[in-house]
């Protein structure tokens, strides 16, 4: 077997092993994450609170988020008001299964949508609208969110770090994800398989 | 046999026991919680879903289905949903405010916090989105829609207690694509999980 032969067949091995990625969701593309959204922020979570609609149906959970950087071409006030469905009160919680979470404290980056009927915010796309800050070797990489709502919100409060290498492996860097988003906001398609890995 | 040949299969044969992933199992939810006895009842709302064309919307379509799990007792109701009470209830005609965009089905889950033992489920409700393309095992061939049938089983596994899998080809598994029905078949994985529970 040549060597060229064998390269290749390692080349398709680590294509056919590459995770896959997705939920009970459709996954959309970066640039129409990036198109749909209203406001594109990089932030953080300072005040999380929990309240029953006022149908008393459905349990939110509400946070300030501090924004300390806009990506794209809009941009808003310094705090923001995001909205998500599922917490706790009293005794009694509510999740919606695999929907992102938001808790204080957190360093984030997200693609934001007003809620029909509200000013309020929410995490545009669901997962694919959510983003951790994380640090590694001196720079600040953007991470998915590995906890998804019932993933353990209660017993495990500090799941939310990547804590092995898997959850590095589709890092990227605050630059390219700003390039990235400037370039789907100018009308370019733009998919995160198609950028440099870090 | 050549020599590189033989080099080329030790590596392929590496390469595969490496990339295999120990942790291949089922996942319950955090906290682990259940309901307090089985059959576990979930009603399917008797208005279905507009995109699917069997004749009911895919009603009757997924009181069938779900039955896949084994303690599952279905039926139709003409009660719609009402979160945070019993019965389970499966709502294929309306998003409930929360499973829009490109969210296919959300399930809702609600439990109290208990002293000793199992958190226990009060009440679990399922949402459909009415702007993706629908289609059940009452109607012949697939043109790009996604299985109804596939969904509600994978989000009734929620219903009762159960997280994803990272087993590619279980019911639970996180991932599913256009006219794909092997969810609605019940994998060991997803035999084991329910077993853990119940």
């Amino acid at each position: 077997m040549h060597r060229r032969t064998l390269l290749s067949l390692s080349l398709l091995l680590l294509v056919v092993a590459l995770p896959v990625s997705a939920s009970q969701f459709v996954q959309l593309t970066f640039d129409q994450v990036a198109r749909e959204s209203t406001f594109i922020v990089r932030g953080s979570v300072e005040q999380t609170w929990t309240a029953w609609d006022d149908a008393h149906e459905v349990i939110f959970t509400y946070a300030t988020v501090r924004v300390s950087r806009y990506f794209g071409e809009a941009t808003g006030p310094d705090t923001l008001l995001v909205r998500e469905v599922g917490g706790t009160v009293g005794d009694y919680t509510q999740e919606a299964i695999g929907f992102p979470m938001i808790r204080r404290g957190e360093d984030v980056v997200l693609f934001l949508s007003q809620w029909e009927n509200s000013t309020d915010y929410r995490i545009h796309a669901f997962n694919q609208g959510k983003f951790l800050v994380r640090s590694r070797d001196g720079q600040e990489l953007l991470v998915e969110d590995p906890v998804k709502q019932g993933d353990g919100r209660l017993t495990n409060p500090d799941k939310g770090h990547a804590r092995e290498n898997s959850e590095w492996n589709d890092a990227m860097t605050i630059g390219e994800f700003a390039q990235m988003v400037d370039a789907a906001r100018a009308g370019e398609r733009v998919d995160r398989n198609d950028r440099s890995r870090n | 046999m050549k020599k590189q040949t033989i080099l080329a299969l030790g590596f392929v044969s590496l390469f595969l026991l490496a990339s295999a992933d120990p942790a291949m199992a089922y996942v319950l939810l955090s906290p682990r919680r259940r309901w307090a006895s089985t059959p576990v009842t979930v009603r399917v709302y008797n208005v279905g879903n507009s995109t699917i064309t069997d004749g009911d919307g895919g009603v009757t379509a997924v009181v069938g289905a779900i039955r896949a799990w084994g303690i599952i007792s279905s039926s139709t109701t003409s009660s719609a949903a009402v979160r945070g009470s019993a019965p389970a209830t499966i709502m294929l005609n309306t998003n409930g405010g929360v499973c829009t965009g490109n969210c296919l089905a959300a399930t809702l889950t609600g439990y109290y916090t208990s002293q000793a033992g199992d958190d226990r489920i009060y009440d679990a409700d399922v949402y459909t989105n009415t702007s993706q393309p629908l289609y059940s095992s009452r109607e012949s061939g697939c043109s790009g829609e996604y299985d109804i049938n596939s969904i509600m089983t994978h989000e009734v596994g929620h219903v009762i207690g159960i997280g994803h899998s990272n087993v590619s080809g279980a019911t639970m598994y996180p991932s599913i694509s256009a006219c794909n029905t092997a969810p609605r078949s019940l994998a060991s994985d997803d035999i084991a999980a329910r077993d853990d529970l119940y």
